[in-house]
């Protein structure tokens, strides 16, 4: 292989996104790194307009914390016949997202009734380390209002 | 004043809020809409003897048009056994240009909807039935009762489908039996309410 080759696969690998195939909604919370205090799930899709609009609050979220609040994005995009997974990729890329995200190929209804949700997205739930839910908010987010909730909730875990 | 200030606050709260969803059982909402296809007025009058359903959609949201084949096989297919289809556009076009009665009335020409496509301008209608996405359906009886809300089918894959859950309610009522599913939860995208 030749040496420029195998540097622009090096930094392609460097900045992909990671996304990861899920079917079942309860191992969502699997992905989560043990050390995370708060586990933030965002259910999203490319093509949902709000929550595309909410991608740069969710990443000032992600970026004010350390490893204690932990972000991963479920994608939807999976529920329409037209979409791809390289297309989620893509725009995760685009976007710049370093947060893991899921590409998720199960059943609607598993979905929603998991994660107690009347079907619309954006919807992010925060969960501790029990798996107890902490906070949820259905629609797009506020990075500023997020970030402050965040912090009440770790203020009370200490 | 502590609870003239408390009402006030829970009123505002209210007026912000998404309507609840009509319950099942409940008397459906009639409507009088303007069918983007020929400029018409249409009414629903529920309690007019037929079997109706209605199918909150647009044209912007990708979900929604996942499922118009769906709902155009279904119209289609159930028409034919004497109910009535109506589809409502409840989006704010001043935010969605392609949700204005020009839009909708190419839409429905180039797809063949078999249905009025009536256009919900300020979401009166979507608030009464208490819609939150699209697409949302209803099936109401012929004595004006809400027998069926929320999804079309669980999937808009049809290899993936597990639950039909207009298809089911409506043999169901046709057979002259209560509805076993009577509500599921509706996914798509959020109405885009005027603001």
């Amino acid at each position: 292989m030749r040496l420029a080759t195998l540097l622009f696969l090096i930094a392609t690998a460097a900045s992909a996104a990671d996304l990861r195939d899920v079917d079942n909604p309860a191992k969502v919370k699997d992905v989560f790194p043990a050390k995370a205090k708060i586990r933030i799930v965002n259910i999203w899709a490319t093509w949902c307009v709000p929550c595309v609009a909410e991608i740069p609050e969710l990443r000032a979220v992600a970026a004010a914390f350390g490893p204690t609040v932990a972000l991963v994005g479920v994608s939807m995009d999976d529920m329409i016949p037209e979409t791809s997974r390289q297309k989620v990729v893509a725009f995760l890329n685009t976007q710049k997202i370093s947060y893991t995200n899921l590409y998720y190929r199960g059943n609607v209804d598993d979905l929603t009734n998991y994660f107690r949700f009347e079907g619309e997205i954006p919807v992010t739930v925060a969960y501790d380390r029990s798996g107890k839910e902490v906070w949820r908010h259905q629609g797009p987010i506020k990075s500023a209002d997020t970030i402050a909730e965040l912090r009440k909730l770790l203020g009370r875990m200490q | 004043m502590k609870k003239l200030f408390l009402f006030v606050l829970l009123a505002g709260l209210a007026a912000a809020s998404v309507a609840d969803e009509l319950a099942i059982g409940a008397a459906a909402p009639k409507f009088a809409l303007v069918n983007a296809v020929d400029g018409k007025t249409v009414t629903f009058k529920p309690g007019d003897g037929k079997l109706s359903v209605v199918v909150f959609t647009c044209n912007q949201c990708p979900y929604a048009k996942a499922f118009e084949p769906r709902i155009i096989e279904l119209a289609r297919q159930y028409q034919a056994k004497g109910v009535a289809f109506y589809a409502i556009d409840p989006n704010d076009e001043a935010q969605y240009a392609v949700e204005s009665l020009a839009e909708m009335k190419a839409r429905a020409t180039s797809h063949g909807y078999p249905f009025p496509y009536l256009k919900d301008g300020d979401s009166t209608v979507a608030h009464a039935y208490g819609a939150r996405v699209t697409p949302h359906v209803y099936l109401i009886d012929g004595g004006g009762t809400l027998r069926y809300r929320g999804y079309v089918d669980d999937s808009a894959k049809p290899e993936e489908r597990r639950t039909t859950g207009l298809s089911n309610a409506l043999d169901d009522l046709l057979g002259g039996k209560a509805v076993s599913n009577q509500a599921t939860r509706a996914f798509g995208c959020t109405i885009k309410w005027k603001s």
